[in-house]
């Protein structure tokens, strides 16, 4: 244990890890402060730039990126009330109600301490749920993988915040481009269309960049520039951090824990967390009058519950290969590049590795404080960089991005595809998230479905003999119909009138 | 592109479809029950019901509530002129146009295009389009291609280092 820690600080205390952060953490903060750059997209456009880094660096720019960047989408969302990241879409207007009854100071403050204080408390999640959940996926046959991943897929039709059919529909469509190329149980060419190029299959990563960021410069071409910020001084930015940390203690308690749940839950990333955490906070405050009037309690919930989830996403990922959000989809792509292939044995093999995660989730999390007071202070600078000069550039990067992957132009062509999927079922809300999690996952569960059916000598009992697969099984069932029984439940007490009066 | 539920679910209809029968048509391998068509056939059967459910209306009350919720921020603008929707094919459009030309063009001349087009459409005057189609190409080769070394096309222009 304590050699591991120690092996573990001699992996990050390298200057490309500590550069890498560095550099990392500085482009998180300027692209999630961008409103419409998520922190999905910074994430997805670094991964070109990891190919040809250590794996432990690697691994530290994603870190510190999408740390930073789920903060930083607080700041414009606190200066003019429009977020910078989705994940700080729920509280974008409590934050600037702030402002204008002249506590941005407050709000920002808030966003940058209970950001830091969640991420930790995730990391913690990922320190102490991971290594026993290992020594129980140890013993796991094809079967439990396959419920696994198959209530994986589940979950993020449940949570996602459209209609869930086409949240299934949009996972099955992730499912199907994964079934392209000879990568198959019989090795022949699947839905190749005679074409030598998709042989290969597509790459993840070109598909998320265009889903991510092409479909954003889309969205941009038909969607107005938003205001330029007004500059202002500020002062303090921590002072009555720890008043209100000691105030609202439970509050930030409880957001964290909700953030570490729905970071493990597949699919549901930081910005679900903070959207439930918004709404648990008002449900339960003592003064829920006060929300929307510039009230900092919700705030303190919602932020400590969108960082938790970034840490505790990595769970499911690290252990299953099962992204808990799109982030950690990324993340997934970069390990398996890297031969850290997911999976239980990864906590006693590469254990060191695991630990160096740890500690630079602890890490970006702390230096998350002074790079963003510096950020907050800058913040009236960088956001007056035009869209006009940020796109372009985002556009190029996309070109390149995907080229390098493979060093082959088809990478181009994908993405530009997957930029025009990704609009399209997001423009008739087709959760695109869904669809990530079909392509990433998708080879891992057809391996995990064919191989036990073949076990099982094509009889469909041994799904359900095992303990633990019949436990995950009941749970994969119950998710799938449960959105049926909601419906049938919702048309026998008198159909749409009675469901358009809930809100 | 907002297009009528009932035209992507039967799109999803059809789509699930043809994917069912391109898995079933797949050759199995000998002597195994399952092989590569199973689960083409299952996803595409799924993808087909999905899309019919779509096309008919259920689990939208769903979407309904939901829809309240303000994702990005700032409101649509009033669409100007007929085509003002396909503004936003250009993204993909430029990339394709990158794919074609930049073996023959160079990378630099290519991103130049491209960065100044994208810029100007989304509404840059020249004095700031201009120089940004010259600084980025560069900015970003030095990054891919001196210290990353990515192999971008050389073309008309090689760059110095």
């Amino acid at each position: 244990m304590l050699k591991t820690l120690i092996d573990a600080f001699a992996l990050i205390s390298t200057w490309e890890v500590i550069i890498a952060m560095f550099a990392a953490s500085i482009y998180g903060l300027v692209i999630g402060s961008l409103p419409g750059l998520s922190a999905t997209m910074a994430t997805a456009l670094l991964v070109p730039v990891t190919f040809y880094l250590s794996p432990i660096a690697a691994i530290a720019t994603i870190v510190a990126a999408s740390s930073m960047a789920i903060f930083s989408g607080d700041i414009p969302g606190a200066l003019l009330r429009i977020p910078g990241t989705p994940a700080s879409a729920a509280y974008a207007d409590e934050a600037y109600a702030m402002t204008r009854k002249g506590e941005a100071e407050l709000a920002l403050g808030a966003g940058v301490w209970f950001s830091a204080v969640g991420g930790i408390a995730g990391t913690l999640s990922l320190m102490i749920l991971a290594p026993p959940l290992a020594e129980i996926a140890l013993s796991f046959s094809t079967f439990e993988y396959f419920w696994l991943a198959f209530l994986g897929l589940m979950c993020a039709t449940l949570v996602a915040r459209s209609s869930p059919v086409k949240a299934i529909a949009g996972m099955f469509i992730g499912l199907l481009v994964s079934c392209i190329g000879i990568e198959n149980p019989g090795g022949v060419p699947r839905f190749t269309f005679g074409m030598t190029d998709l042989f290969g299959g597509i790459e993840p990563i070109p598909a998320l960049v265009g889903v991510f960021a092409v479909a954003q410069v889309m969205r941009a071409m038909l969607t107005p520039e938003p205001p330029p910020i007004p500059r202002r001084k500020f002062g303090s930015i921590m002072a009555g951090q720890w008043r209100l940390t000691k105030k609202y203690h439970w509050q930030m308690t409880r957001g964290n824990i909700i953030g570490i749940i729905i970071g493990v839950l597949p699919g549901a990333g930081a910005d679900m967390a903070a959207w439930v955490s918004y709404a648990m906070s008002k449900r339960f405050s003592k003064e829920p009058e006060k929300f929307g009037t510039g009230h900092v309690e919700g705030l303190v919930e919602a932020g400590a519950s969108n960082n938790a989830s970034i840490a505790s996403g990595w769970v499911p990922s690290l252990l299953f290969g099962i992204p808990g959000d799109t982030i950690a989809a990324i993340a997934i792509g970069v390990l398996y590049m890297k031969g850290l292939n997911p999976g239980p044995t990864l906590f006693t093999e590469k254990a060191s590795s695991m630990y160096a995660i740890y500690l630079m989730f602890i890490i970006a999390n702390i230096i998350m404080i002074p790079f963003g007071i510096v950020m907050i202070r800058l913040a009236s600078y960088v956001l007056r960089a035009p869209r006009s000069s940020v796109m372009p550039v985002i556009m190029l990067c996309c070109a390149v991005g995907s080229f390098a992957i493979g060093n082959n132009m088809f990478g181009v062509v994908t993405v530009a595809t997957f930029g025009i999927i990704g609009y399209v079922m997001e423009e008739n809300g087709y959760p695109v998230a869904a669809m990530v999690l079909g392509i990433v996952m998708g080879t891992m569960v057809e391996q995990a479905f064919v191989t036990s059916l073949i076990k099982s000598d094509g009889s469909i009992l041994p799904f359900f003999e095992r303990p633990i697969a019949a436990i995950l099984a009941a749970m994969a069932i119950g998710a799938l119909i449960w959105p049926v029984l909601v419906w049938v439940w919702r048309r026998l007490k008198g159909g749409a009138p009675a469901a358009a009066s809930v809100r | 592109m907002r297009l009528p539920d009932r035209v992507t679910g039967l799109f999803l209809v059809g789509l699930g479809a043809a994917a069912a029968y391109g898995g079933w048509q797949l050759p199995p391998v000998p002597g195994q029950p399952v092989g590569p068509n199973v689960f083409p056939l299952v996803i595409g059967t799924g993808l087909a019901l999905c899309g019919l459910a779509i096309a008919f209306g259920i689990g939208h009350s769903f979407e309904e509530e939901e829809e309240l919720i303000p994702v990005e921020g700032g409101q649509p603008p009033p669409p100007t002129g007929k085509f003002y929707g396909l503004r936003a094919l250009l993204p993909p459009a430029l990339l394709l146009f990158y794919v074609v030309v930049a073996d023959r063009l160079g990378f630099i001349i290519t991103a130049a295009l491209i960065v100044f087009v994208t810029s100007t459409a989304l509404g840059a005057r020249w004095k700031l389009s201009l120089p940004l189609a010259v600084l980025a190409p560069i900015g970003i080769h030095l990054i891919f291609s001196k210290l990353l070394r990515v192999p971008l096309p050389a073309g008309l222009l090689p760059m110095p280092w």
